[in-house]
């Protein structure tokens, strides 16, 4: 059980307590809290076994159980999320070749991304069964809506990497050859409602809870 | 250099009318008198007051604007965006791009937009300055970009561009170690004038006395942390003049500092008004 406290206490610029919260003058080498104290989150980093702010913006104050509290510092814009190693993405597919689909990653968990970033799913990745004998044409196609986690962040050459080897991961939306959004009949297959013919995607098992009506 | 050909620009004999230009009443106000034109006062850290505002530019992800004296500034953060060319070797970081212009209207006499090498030069110093109070490792892959324009320039352009930078990479939400603040000197043989104008950066100061220890000089700072990000400096100065040139400058920072937190701290509550929980 986590209780979120006092969310109102300000401070400003990059390490630094703004005289608002303290009411005294500024004294260099103001800092958040020792690490006895708290322990760091995000927005925050450590120096000389104390924390400082690197954002400006709000204190927050997570209260978990008998740990130390959580500190972190938050700006209601919500804070640019990069994708990270292990992170589920919302990508839409961009180009499919016979080895890998490319993919532009629109959002990160539910935050959606300002720019773009670009990603890569390997034909290996695409499955965790059978993994040799996948053909990407009956896994995605362009402009699908695909559910997928970062594996890797790449190196020089390559962009994010990403895996639908999961249950849960694949294609969530996809639209027909004549151009109706399909509905997922099998974990392999999908099936047009004006036409009803059967297209192949590698479907993702969504959990009913995040389903609409 | 790009040159102009479609100006006609007259016979040969012809000169610029700028040579004839009355020179001597400005250099009258540069003899060794106690106050400076603007009537701030010599040896003392004595630094222009400050209008800084942050979040002027809807469309980029921060910005921010200073003005001190007659110098105006404007910066602009875009990113982190996706990395456009790949060459890098190391990816766990992100990178840092800063570009600094000068309007065309800036200057006395009128520029052009196209970047010249100056501006380079003072782009790169910006980028050295900058670099080490972000936390780039917290942005892999990903390039930050920094755009600075000079509105107006009255003197220490390159001081109030550090300073205009790091606010408006903190209200761009981009992770910090620390503020970097600027602050510029210029050093008359015995006395030194703190964040000078246009007109006493550049004037000839030869009449006021022996030409040794006449220099500028620009130190980039981070307050908390208590570091120099950097140190640009130009002429010819003595040690110990400049290691006391380099202690004026971190004095000028820290009285800028209360000034630019107050901005931010108005900056973050007019984008979210303090909630009670």
């Amino acid at each position: 059980m986590s209780n979120k406290m006092a969310v109102i206490h300000l401070e400003s610029g990059c390490q630094q307590l703004v005289l608002n919260w303290d009411e005294t003058q500024y004294d260099f080498g103001d800092r958040l809290c020792s690490t006895d104290d708290c322990i760091p989150g995000t927005g925050v980093y450590l120096r000389h076994g104390y924390i400082y702010s690197s954002l400006a913006g709000y204190i927050l104050r997570k209260n978990e159980g008998e740990e130390l509290p959580v500190i972190s510092v938050v700006r209601e814009t919500e804070t640019q999320l990069l994708p990270d190693v292990g992170a589920i993405v919302t990508c839409k597919v961009t180009s499919i070749n016979s080895r890998f689909a490319k993919v532009h990653i629109l959002y990160v968990g539910s935050t959606p991304l300002k720019d773009r970033f670009r990603g890569t799913i390997r034909k290996e990745d695409v499955r965790a069964t059978e993994k040799d004998r996948v053909e990407t044409y009956k896994s995605f196609r362009p402009g699908d809506i695909v559910l997928a986690k970062v594996i890797s962040l790449g190196d020089v050459q390559s962009n994010y990497l990403l895996t639908t080897a999961e249950n849960e991961l694949g294609v969530v939306v996809a639209h027909s050859e004549a151009g109706a959004q399909m509905v997922p009949v099998s974990w392999c297959e999908m099936q047009c409602p004006r036409t009803h013919a059967k297209e192949f995607r590698k479907v993702a098992r969504v959990q009913p809870e995040y389903l609409l009506a | 250099m790009p040159v102009d050909t479609k100006r006609v620009r007259g016979p040969e004999v012809s000169q610029s009318p700028s040579l004839f230009l009355c020179k001597t009443a400005a250099n009258k106000s540069f003899t060794q008198k106690d106050a400076r034109v603007d009537g701030r006062q010599r040896g003392q850290v004595d630094v222009r007051s400050v209008f800084v505002r942050c979040g002027l530019i809807s469309q980029a992800k921060g910005s921010a604007y200073i003005e001190a004296g007659n110098t105006k500034l404007i910066c602009c953060v875009y990113g982190p965006r996706e990395m456009e060319r790949k060459d890098e070797t190391d990816m766990k970081s992100g990178r840092l791009m800063t570009d600094m212009r000068f309007a065309p209207f800036s200057c006395r006499e009128r520029g052009s937009w196209i970047q010249g090498s100056d501006e380079k030069d003072l782009s790169l110093m910006l980028l050295e300055s900058l670099r080490p109070g972000v936390c780039l490792h917290k942005y892999p892959r990903s390039q930050i970009e920094v755009n600075v324009m000079v509105l107006e320039n009255d003197g220490s352009v390159l001081a109030h561009a550090v300073t205009c930078a790091s606010m408006a990479l903190a209200d761009a939400g981009i992770e910090m170690y620390d503020l970097v603040l600027g602050c510029s000197i210029r050093q008359e043989s015995a006395t030194y004038l703190i964040d000078p104008t246009y007109l006493e950066e550049n004037g000839c100061n030869l009449a006021s006395g022996s030409g040794d220890n006449f220099g500028s000089l620009t130190v980039a700072f981070l307050p908390s942390l208590n570091q120099i990000s950097g140190l640009q400096s130009d002429g010819e100065m003595g040690e110990d003049i400049l290691t006391g040139g380099v202690r004026t400058c971190i004095e000028g920072c820290f009285k800028l500092y209360p000034v630019i937190q107050q901005a931010l701290t108005k900056a973050v509550r007019r984008k979210a008004p303090p909630s009670e929980n």
